[in-house]
């Protein structure tokens, strides 16, 4: 029951407020609608509520207790509703009351109100009216006082015109061009106005003031004793005054310009400069060496170059193309410079000099990049650097070789080729050591681009060996005129000198390849391991290299061999070409041609004693087995003499068999060895290839009875010496006597020469020589 | 030391200098020689390398009046070939024929067609027209050269001009251009000396002294190679004549002969007095874009350039001649009067 009792006693606030609250609205309909959806007819608080059908609904739903209660409750709330209504009309009364007080005490405050604001617009009107007064009467005065103080402007501005000239040449003495400028630039717009009709001498004259002011500015800024923020102000100054300053900046850059012939690193000088570069460092005393005038000289032109940057912010460009410029002909400089020969020392003072320069105009112009510039300069100058001393070196070497005038006597007498050897071979160890030397002081130097490049520097020295070592093999066989043909256009140049050279130089070559193999390349192979352990060594080979002058050394001796056997060949030829051997008279002595021959090969032999060494190994044998040489040597003849008597006897035909026979059993001497690096076998490859020449020389005649002997004669005759100056005495033996075997069998009457005319033709032609040797020392 | 045993070998009963490829044997491969001995009886020997290439058999045996110092075989008959001979005292040059029915007979003496005894000097060689058909023949001594019309019905020559290269020039052998008909070398004492046969006029020469053989190239046009004394071989290009093309080191001694391949263009073949034949290839193509390179290279093509050194000989090698019918076959005489042939098959797939 009490949640019955409560639910009713919500809804009945809530319709109160409702029943209120539409009192209180203007239009019922709002307040009904929302009513009207909850109500029905038996809503007590809708609008279409019917009070007997409510009953009749009441009646029929509830009993009497219901009813009873609805009853009482419905009193209890008519009584509510009572009290309500009172209340609200009371207030609603007690407001009215108020508001109605209200009225009546508004009313009677207005009233009197009226009258006060009439006073007002009265008093107002008359204030306007006597301001008025005042206005109409002071407005005269006004405008004369106005006037009067326009006049006097005017009057002070004319004044100030007036006094300009004086006022400028005033700022002139006191050189206040700034406040001289200000003047004119202020006095300027009345002057272009009246210039020409009333201030005409006060404009000429402040103008021509003006014209000093712009000279002294223009001559300050020129200067170079002023301070660099003078200079600036005066090039501000002369903007502000409309002087084209382009074109004074213009021509005060020319003069930078010019000025940096002065300050190029002239490539005459250069070594003077360098020198007292170095005396400079070496003693800090001694400063007015050119260097230290070449370096105010920069400095003087990094800080003018620093005062046109601040002056003409805009003229950057130029100074960098400046800078750049003056770095570049540097390098062209060096280039100039080291076109000559430079010491290590010498490139490397100028280089530092440069670098000093770099570094100074580097600080003024960051970014003209010049570091980088010269950067790539110094390289190529650097590599060129590298590769010019090696061609220096080169012509060094060559210039040694080439430096003795050789003539034939000398060779034969003197120790010429031996000098020639020892002069070339110091100047290829000392020039390589040198070179080395200087390309240590360069890689030692920490300068900072050196420090960058030294990699590439390793690599270059490297390269440089290498190349260095190749051109000088490839020199020396032109030299040789060995491959005078190799390249045209080198042949057409060298093959002239080529011509010239002594067959003893190309022994020399070819003993100073093999020092070179032996000598230089390990001992640089050596150091630059010792010294560049840290690069990668691909570019120095030193194997290759080896190699390549090994087979050159091989090679020189072999066309040194070539050359002279080409000479002795010559001599032969003549011997063979010219008489009729088919015709030839009886043999009255030796013949000429083996003074010749021996005189070619004595040549050789003094030439090879100067420049080769002595096989030990060989000496040894000979000196240990005379005995055996000697039966060889028997035998030989006894064969010799077999060969004779068969001959002799007419039978070719078998002679031609047992001449196989011999060769059958006598051991198959090798003619053609190996040449070997030593006396001996030089002279033995010579002997034995000038006496295969004779041999074909005499296969290619036919002899008669005398030929034949003369030959004999002439074999005989060489036996002897020829077997003192060869090592292998068994292949002269069987060399010499294969000619005699060719000119008998291309002898149409085999008939030898008794032993004893053959020793007493032999006898006598040694006394003869004797005689003649004896005559001419007696004669020198 | 002992290069090549796999050669064939023939002797001849005396010393020899000069073989020669018979040109006009298409059937068999063979080779002429003749002997050069001063007091016996000379003989000129036929051979003919056996169809299976392993023997070298004498196809005919005849005796010659004197000692042979050139053989040449006639390019389109193969029964008549040249010779130039001495007497020991006088050179003389014939063009023989081998009589028909030869190996029937049992001492067959050979017909002498005709004689070309228009010489004074000594007679170097006979040349015969570089191919085909042709009656024309070249002979040269010391100081002329001659040509000849050959009429082999009539049995006679006459000579159709001749020119004199001049005393001091002592020619010693030459050549016929193969491509050029009318084109002749001949070497000297100190140059090669060029003959357009036309005019009968010299018309270059190379100067290069003591050249001791020519040989133009049968493949290539204007490539011409000599063989010196002391300086090797040297190729040339007859259109720049100043320098040579290539230079190949030749021989320990002097380099005697040389003969280019006619088929295989660029290997060479040279015989020289160190008792040796050298097998070389010398490409022109590896000689025309042949760059200034470093040392190194060029030594190592120089080295490579040698295919093959045949040593197997007891004497100087003065006759060399390639098979024109097996162009890998040549044939190589040594003084000594031995024959030997050989193949370069093993060298050519190198090419």
């Amino acid at each position: 029951m009490a949640t019955t009792e409560a639910a009713p006693m919500d809804e009945k606030a809530k319709r109160m407020r409702d029943l209120l609250s539409s009192f209180y609205t203007p239009d019922p309909s709002i307040s009904t609608t929302t009513s009207s959806i909850s109500t029905s007819f038996d809503n007590i608080n809708g609008p279409s509520f019917d009070a007997d059908q409510y009953m009749d609904l009441m009646i029929k739903k509830s009993n009497l207790d219901v009813l009873l209660q609805r009853h009482v409750q419905m009193a209890a709330e008519i009584k509510n509703l009572d009290t309500d209504l009172q209340m609200l009309v009371y207030e609603n009364y007690n407001k009215f009351i108020s508001a109605t007080d209200t009225i009546k005490r508004m009313k009677s405050n207005i009233f009197g109100m009226e009258g006060n604001m009439d006073q007002l617009l009265h008093k107002i009107m008359s204030v306007q009216s006597r301001s008025d007064g005042v206005n109409t009467s002071l407005f005269e005065k006004r405008e004369h006082i106005e006037k009067l103080h326009r006049t006097r402007n005017l009057l002070r501005k004319v004044q100030f015109i007036y006094d300009l000239p004086a006022r400028l040449q005033k700022c002139i003495k006191s050189e206040a061009y700034g406040d001289a400028v200000r003047f004119y630039t202020g006095a300027m717009p009345i002057l272009k106005v009246y210039g020409d009709s009333s201030f005409k001498d006060c404009r000429r004259a402040s103008e021509e003031a003006i014209e000093i002011i712009i000279k002294n500015l223009q001559t300050k800024l020129f200067s170079d004793s002023e301070s660099i923020q003078a200079r600036a102000e005066a090039a501000v100054l002369l903007k502000q005054l409309d002087v084209p300053i382009d074109s004074l900046k213009d021509k005060l850059l020319e003069k930078l310009e010019q000025s940096l012939d002065g300050l190029q690193i002239n490539p005459e000088e250069a070594s003077k400069l360098a020198e007292h570069n170095d005396s400079s460092k070496d003693e800090e005393s001694n400063n007015e060496g050119p260097a230290k005038i070449h370096e105010d000289a920069v400095r003087g032109f990094s800080e003018a170059m620093r005062a046109y940057r601040e002056i003409f912010p805009d003229s950057e460009e130029r100074l960098f193309k400046l800078a750049r410029a003056l770095t570049t002909t540097h390098f062209e400089n060096m280039e100039l410079y080291i076109r000559k020969r430079v010491s290590a020392a010498d490139f490397l003072g100028i280089f530092r000099i440069i670098w000093e320069d770099v570094v100074l105009m580097d600080e003024v112009l960051p970014e003209a990049a010049l570091s980088d510039l010269s950067a790539e300069a110094a390289q190529v100058t650097l590599k060129q650097f590298v590769a010019r001393t090696f061609s220096h070196l080169q012509q060094d070497i060559s210039d040694t070789i080439l430096k003795f005038d050789i003539n034939q006597k000398e060779v034969v007498d003197g120790e010429v080729l031996k000098v020639v050897l020892e002069a070339s071979g110091k100047a290829v160890l000392q020039g390589t050591a040198d070179i080395f030397q200087d390309f240590r002081q360069l890689l030692d130097e920490n300068t900072g681009i050196f420090v960058k490049m030294n990699d590439l520097l390793i690599g270059w020295i490297q390269k440089g060996f290498q190349d260095f070592f190749r051109s000088l093999e490839s020199h020396f066989l032109v030299l040789s005129g060995k491959t005078s043909s190799s390249n045209e256009t080198e042949g057409v140049t060298e093959g002239k000198s080529s011509e010239k050279i002594h067959a003893g130089l190309i022994l020399v070559l070819a003993q100073l390849s093999v020092v070179i193999e032996q000598k230089v390349i390990p001992r640089i192979a050596e150091e630059i391991t010792a010294s560049f352990s840290g690069g990668n060594s691909q570019a120095f080979i030193p194997g290759e290299l080896c190699r390549v002058f090994h087979a050159a050394s091989e090679k020189l001796l072999q066309h040194y061999i070539d050359t002279r056997t080409q000479k002795i060949s010559n001599v032969l030829r003549k011997r063979f070409k010219t008489p009729n051997w088919v015709k030839h008279k009886e043999p009255r002595e030796v013949h000429m041609y083996v003074d010749m021959l021996l005189q070619q090969l004595e040549e050789v032999g003094k030439e090879v004693k100067q420049i080769l060494p002595q096989g030990t190994f060989r000496k040894h044998k000979r000196s240990d087995s005379n005995g055996s040489n000697t039966t060889t040597s028997s035998r030989s003849t006894t064969l010799h003499s077999d060969k004779m008597a068969r001959s002799n006897s007419q039978r070719a035909r078998s002679q031609l068999f047992e001449t196989h026979l011999a060769k059958l059993f006598k051991q198959k001497v090798e003619i053609f060895t190996k040449v070997e690096f030593t006396q001996e076998s030089v002279v033995t490859t010579t002997v034995k290839l000038c006496l295969k020449s004779l041999q074909e020389y005499v296969r290619l005649q036919t002899f008669n009875r005398s030929g034949f002997q003369q030959i004999q004669l002439d074999i005989q005759f060489l036996k002897a010496p020829l077997k003192e100056t060869v090592e292998d005495e068994a292949a002269i033996d069987f060399l010499l006597d294969e000619v005699i075997v060719a000119a008998s069998e291309r002898c149409l009457d085999v008939t030898p020469l008794e032993p004893p005319i053959l020793d007493k033709l032999i006898q006598a032609k040694l006394a003869k020589s004797k005689d003649h040797n004896n005559h001419n020392t007696a004669s020198s | 030391m002992q290069g090549g045993s796999s050669g064939i070998g023939y002797g001849l009963k005396y010393q020899a200098r000069c073989i020669s490829d018979v040109k006009a044997d298409t059937d068999y491969t063979s080779f002429l020689t003749g002997t050069l001995s001063l007091k016996e009886e000379n003989e000129v020997h036929l051979l003919r390398l056996s169809s299976g290439g392993s023997e070298l058999i004498c196809e005919g045996l005849f005796s010659h009046p004197n000692e042979i110092w050139d053989l040449a075989s006639c390019p389109f008959d193969q029964r008549i070939f040249s010779t130039v001979f001495s007497t020991g005292e006088a050179f003389g040059a014939a063009i023989w024929q081998i009589p028909e029915l030869y190996g029937q007979l049992n001492s067959p003496q050979l017909e002498r067609v005709a004689s070309l005894d228009a010489h004074v000097g000594k007679i170097n060689c006979v040349l015969w027209w570089p191919s085909g058909r042709c009656d024309k023949l070249i002979s040269m001594d010391e100081q002329n050269i001659y040509l000849w019309s050959l009429d082999c019905s009539n049995k006679s020559a006459e000579v159709l001009s001749k020119d004199s290269a001049g005393m001091l020039h002592s020619l010693s052998g030459g050549a016929w251009d193969p491509h050029d008909v009318n084109a002749v070398a001949a070497t000297g004492e100190s140059s090669v000396q060029f003959w357009d046969l036309r005019t009968m006029k010299k018309v270059n020469s190379i100067e290069r002294a003591h050249v001791r053989g020519v040989d133009y190239n049968p493949k290539r046009e204007h490539i011409l190679i000599t063989a010196e004394d002391e300086s090797g071989i040297h190729v040339w290009d007859l259109r720049k004549a100043k320098t040579p093309v290539q230079e190949l080191p030749g021989h320990t001694h002097w380099t005697w002969a040389v003969k280019c391949n006619p088929e295989y263009d660029g290997l060479i073949l040279s015989a020289g007095t160190d008792s040796a034949v050298n097998l070389w290839y010398a490409s022109a193509s590896s000689t025309n874009d042949k760059p200034p390179e470093s040392p190194v290279g060029s030594t190592r093509q120089r080295v490579n350039l040698l295919l093959n050194s045949y040593t197997d000989y007891e004497d100087s090698v003065y006759g060399l001649a390639w098979s024109s019918r097996e162009p890998w076959v040549f044939a190589s005489l040594s003084y000594d009067g031995r024959v030997v042939i050989e193949s370069v098959k093993p060298f050519l797939p190198k090419l």
